[in-house]
């Protein structure tokens, strides 16, 4: 009987161990966290506000740097051809990575980038400077209307976010906006607030960081940003419109299952802390919590309306 | 601005760290590859856990010891350390090949100390209204700054202005390579996955510049710099003698430099390059630039070390960043907390001003450092037996290339650039315009095909192209600089048949 | 009047060659330009090619009007050229393979012998490498550790 008792104890002490041994991953030494843009955007300022979150939970360090090129192809073509041991993570945009492969062959696929974790999006909004005409999003889209072309609006990128809520936008409208794309949101800021166009295509960020000098039309959200109490949202103007820029994290896809889990809980322990998400939401950001277990459902939907969007924006065939 | 801000810059961490930041960033701007941006990417975490005037003051020095850097690998190697040094080599080596390299060090470090002054003092005391100069460069602007940064690359190429062309207009078409930034197409890279990441600057570079010095330098026997025999002490005094009579070179170049820096983009290549040309165009018939004329240092490292200031200048007052490390430091004070964009002065004014003064401390701070670094540096190149130096400075290009994007096809790529570059050198077509048209081509591209989106969508195509006010200066200067040359050989020329009758 | 030999020398034939490969880079770069499916990535690189195949044209014709003695490869030692140059590229294909570290090596010894003028003294044999080796650690040390560059 103690026998019995004694082999059973040792059997799953023994079977407890192994599996304990093998779904724990571990970091060693500092992460290269790559960011495939310049520094100063969006995906830079997230990964800086992760940065002293990470350190101090997980206790290593997070090294940033930068891979620009190619509106990001550059970083996730060569991704996949980085060390997998978990010490190198790059972060990863919607739509550009759904968008990109589907236009051309830029050395990546969609499909092929291990995205563990979406942790916040931007949402579209339409800003204009604090001292343009246009006081409501109906002044420029009469603006728009009257004046076929005439209404020129900045934004980062072509076949990015903003390129494609322009397009969406003019289609719901029916009005016809220039797009005049610049070299990542920064850029398209300056061009605004140095009235070189008329209106931006750009994110809630813009509005928390430039504060007073400009004013935010309309923000592509289902309910108000906490910040912007007095915007309104393009579902109570009458569009339909909810989306932005989607950011995450991807590992190269020799990564083990235990070495992205182990990720997607890390970050998801960083997303849930009540400081960075204030951080964050101060920054203009929106919260998103799409770990590893619930990405493929994510990207699916993703993927299906970002194409669909993208082929009838005429941006791909 | 009390002076309260002043005595906060000078406690004692700060002055540590202001020292520390102009020292560490002076070594890393020496090392070709290793650039302003990386060092301060790597050093942002240090920041969090101080204050943030504290972080700033660092992160601000060790950019002002980078950009002063550059000229040590420019006047010693040939190789700009930093593309803002690119310039410096135009006379830098000259001096150090004819034996004066320990006076191009010391006139390189105090140029900077002037030109960081010169930034720092403005933005103290003009951000406001200077920020607004940010604003009025719009896309065309840009288009047509590019355009006079072909032709300054042109008029000093000199002798031969047809290959300068040519090497700018091959530098262009190379920056197009790759995926396209305004559009999704993916341009000459005939399939190949490796050219899909384009021709970095950094890593072009190394290869044009550094690359055909080193084929030459194994093929013959002589030392590599002359070194003038019996002169003891480094020529401070020398130098200080000559930088005190081109003072107004200092100043305008430092004003160049600033207004340069402003621009968000523009950076301390273009800077360095126009204050070269204006300094060139205005000299005196003794002053032999392009053959190691110590005005020529001063111009260019005087204007690249204001756009340090300068570059702050939309950084602070905007939070558009000027440059790519100031675009880190605005990410190192927004984890800190801080409102950056225009509230920034207002609502976080002792910061801001701590700042600057710290930036002040770490500019005069250079003056000892890079004096006594540079004598150290031109000590070491100098003696060092060129058997050693060459592997050295071979492997340091390598490790250099490689740290931009770890990737290996990169080092492939630059020294392929190096054994081309190095081949049409010798017919001609030097390394400067080719490594400028690739710093230009995207900032030409990128105006051209904004400006005329905008203008054909609001059907002023022609308005647009000529008809804003700063484009029509841009322009005016071009033409200046591209046919004034052109008359004053003619009326040399006439001279000279006149007084032959 | 220009020496007939100039004609045929070694640097008027290189410069005439230079000048006929820029033509070529523009014109290639003309042809892949037809491929692009986006009007504005287009404009530029044409325009710029166009120069670029204009002026050196007239770098070419120009100096096959007046022939002359510049330019060419000039005195050296070609062994030591190319032992430099084979050296650097394979440092930079056996990263991969073997390591930083030894790929660094192969590099600077061969950097080494190239630029070796003088006969090898019992002290140059035994300094020299050893330097080598201590540039090696300290550039290893610095770019792994300090800047966090994953070397392999």
């Amino acid at each position: 009987m103690l026998r019995r008792t004694l082999l059973k104890t040792t059997a799953a002490a023994a079977l407890a161990l192994t599996f304990g041994v093998q779904a724990h991953a571990e970091l060693n030494g500092p992460v290269n966290y790559i960011i495939p843009f310049g520094p100063g955007g969006e995906s830079d300022i997230s990964a800086r506000l992760q940065q002293p979150f990470f350190a101090e939970k997980f206790g290593q360090e997070m090294v940033v740097s930068y891979q620009p090129g190619g509106g990001g192809a550059v970083g996730w073509a060569s991704l996949n051809g980085l060390n997998g041991d978990g010490q190198t993570i790059m972060g990863v945009n919607l739509p550009h990575i759904i968008i990109k492969p589907a236009q051309k062959d830029v050395g990546f696929t969609t499909d092929s980038l291990n995205a563990f974790y979406m942790f916040h999006f931007t949402p579209d909004a339409i800003v204009v400077p604090a001292n343009s005409p246009y006081q409501t999003l109906a002044d420029l889209v009469n603006d728009a209307k009257a004046n076929p072309g005439q209404v020129t609006m900045s934004g980062s990128g072509k076949a990015s976010a903003n390129h494609l809520a322009q397009i969406k936008f003019d289609k719901m409208t029916g009005a016809l906006t220039t797009y005049v794309p610049f070299k990542g949101t920064g850029a398209s800021v300056t061009a605004l607030l140095g009235n070189q166009v008329k209106a931006q295509w750009g994110y809630t960020t813009v509005g928390a960081k430039q504060g007073d000098a400009v004013r935010m039309l309309a923000v592509a959200m289902e309910d108000r940003h906490p910040l912007f109490p007095d915007v309104p949202t393009f579902k109570e103007l009458g569009y339909d419109m909810v989306g932005g820029a989607y950011r995450g994290i991807a590992l190269p896809n020799t990564a083990s299952a235990e070495t992205t889990a182990m990720w997607s809980d890390m970050i998801g322990e960083i997303n849930a802390d009540p400081a960075f998400r204030q951080k964050m939401l101060d920054g203009g950001f929106a919260m998103l919590d799409i770990s590893a277990a619930d990405m493929p459902a994510f990207m699916a939907d993703r993927v299906a309306e970002y194409l669909k969007d993208a082929r009838e924006a005429g941006l791909i065939k | 601005m009390e002076f309260s801000h002043f005595l906060s810059a000078l406690t004692p961490l700060n002055f540590a760290l202001a020292l520390f930041g102009v020292v560490a960033g002076t070594v890393i701007g020496s090392i070709p590859g290793l650039t302003a941006t990386m060092a301060l990417a790597i050093l942002v975490p240090i920041t969090f856990s101080m204050e943030p005037a504290s972080a700033l003051i660092l992160l601000g020095a060790i950019y002002t010891g980078a950009i002063y850097g550059g000229a040590y690998a420019a006047i010693l190697l040939n190789t700009p350390g930093t593309p803002s040094a690119i310039a410096t080599t135009f006379d830098g080596y000259p001096m150090a090949k004819r034996g004066d390299g320990d006076l191009a060090v010391a006139l390189a470090c105090f140029a900077s100390v002037f030109g960081g002054l010169v930034g720092a003092i403005a933005l103290l005391f003009l951000a406001p209204p200077l920020s607004q100069v940010a604003l009025a460069f719009g896309p065309i602007e840009y288009f047509w700054l590019s355009v006079f940064g072909l032709s300054l690359i042109a008029s000093l190429s000199s002798g031969n202005l047809m290959k300068g062309l040519v090497g700018g207009a091959f530098g262009m078409i190379l920056s197009t390579v790759g995926v396209a930034e305004i559009s999704a197409d993916i341009r000459l890279t005939f399939g190949s996955q490796t050219l899909i990441g384009g021709f970095g600057v950094v890593g072009a570079l190394i290869g044009l510049y550094c690359v055909p010095v080193l084929i030459d330098l194994v093929a013959v026997p002589d030392r590599h710099l002359k070194v003038e025999e019996g002169v003891k002490t480094v020529r401070i005094g020398e130098a200080f003698a000559l930088a005190t009579r081109s003072k107004f070179n200092l100043i305008r170049s430092s004003i160049i430099g600033t207004l340069v820096g402003i621009l968000p983009g523009a950076g301390g290549s273009v800077a360095g390059l126009v204050a070269y040309s204006e300094a060139k165009r205005t000299a005196k018939p003794d002053q032999k630039f392009g053959e190691g004329e110590p005005n020529g240092i001063m111009a260019t490292e005087s204007a690249n070390s204001a756009t340090v200031g300068g570059g702050f200048i939309p950084t602070l007052v905007l939070g558009i960043p000027g440059t790519p490390p100031d675009a880190i430091v605005l990410g190192a004070l927004l984890v800190q907390g801080v409102r950056t964009g225009p509230a920034m002065f207002s609502q976080s004014g002792s910061i801001v001003f701590t700042f600057i003064y710290g930036l002040i401390i770490a500019t005069v701070l250079m003056l000892p450092a890079g004096l006594l670094i540079g004598r150290y540096a031109y000590k070491s190149i100098v003696t060092v037996p060129k058997a050693v130096l060459v592997p050295t400075v071979g492997f340091m290009t390598i490790i250099g290339t490689f740290a931009i994007r770890n990737s290996v096809s990169d080092v492939i790529i630059m020294l392929c650039l190096g054994v081309f570059g190095w081949v049409v050198a010798r017919f001609g077509f030097a390394a400067s315009p080719i490594v400028l048209g690739l710093i230009l081509g995207p900032i030409a591209e990128q105006g051209f095909v904004q400006g005329w989106t905008i203008g054909a969508a609001t059907n002023n195509l022609f308005g647009m192209f000529f008809g804003r006010p700063i484009s029509q200066g841009i322009l005016l200067f071009t033409l200046i600089t591209l046919i004034l040359p052109l008359i004053v050989q003619w009326r040399k020329s006439r001279r000279f048949e006149e007084a032959n009758q | 009047m220009t020496p007939p030999s100039a004609m045929k020398s070694g640097g008027q034939i290189g410069s005439l060659l230079a000048s006929l490969f820029f033509i070529c880079a523009g014109l290639i770069t003309l042809y892949d330009t037809t491929s692009y499916t986006d009007r504005d990535s287009q404009v530029f690189p044409q325009t710029v090619a166009i120069i670029l195949v204009v002026t050196a044209s007239f770098s070419f014709i120009a100096r096959f009007l007046k022939p002359s003695d510049e330019g060419g490869f000039g005195t050296g030692i070609w062994w030591r050229r190319a032992l430099l140059i084979i050296a650097m590229f394979l440092m930079g294909f056996l990263i991969p393979k073997i390591g930083f570290l030894p790929a660094g090596v192969v590099a600077f010894s061969g950097g080494l012998i190239a630029a070796m003028h003088e006969r090898w003294s019992a002290k140059t044999f035994i300094l020299y490498p050893i330097s080598g080796a201590v540039v090696i650690t300290a550039f290893y040390v610095l770019f792994k550790f300090v800047l966090y560059v994953p070397l392999p």
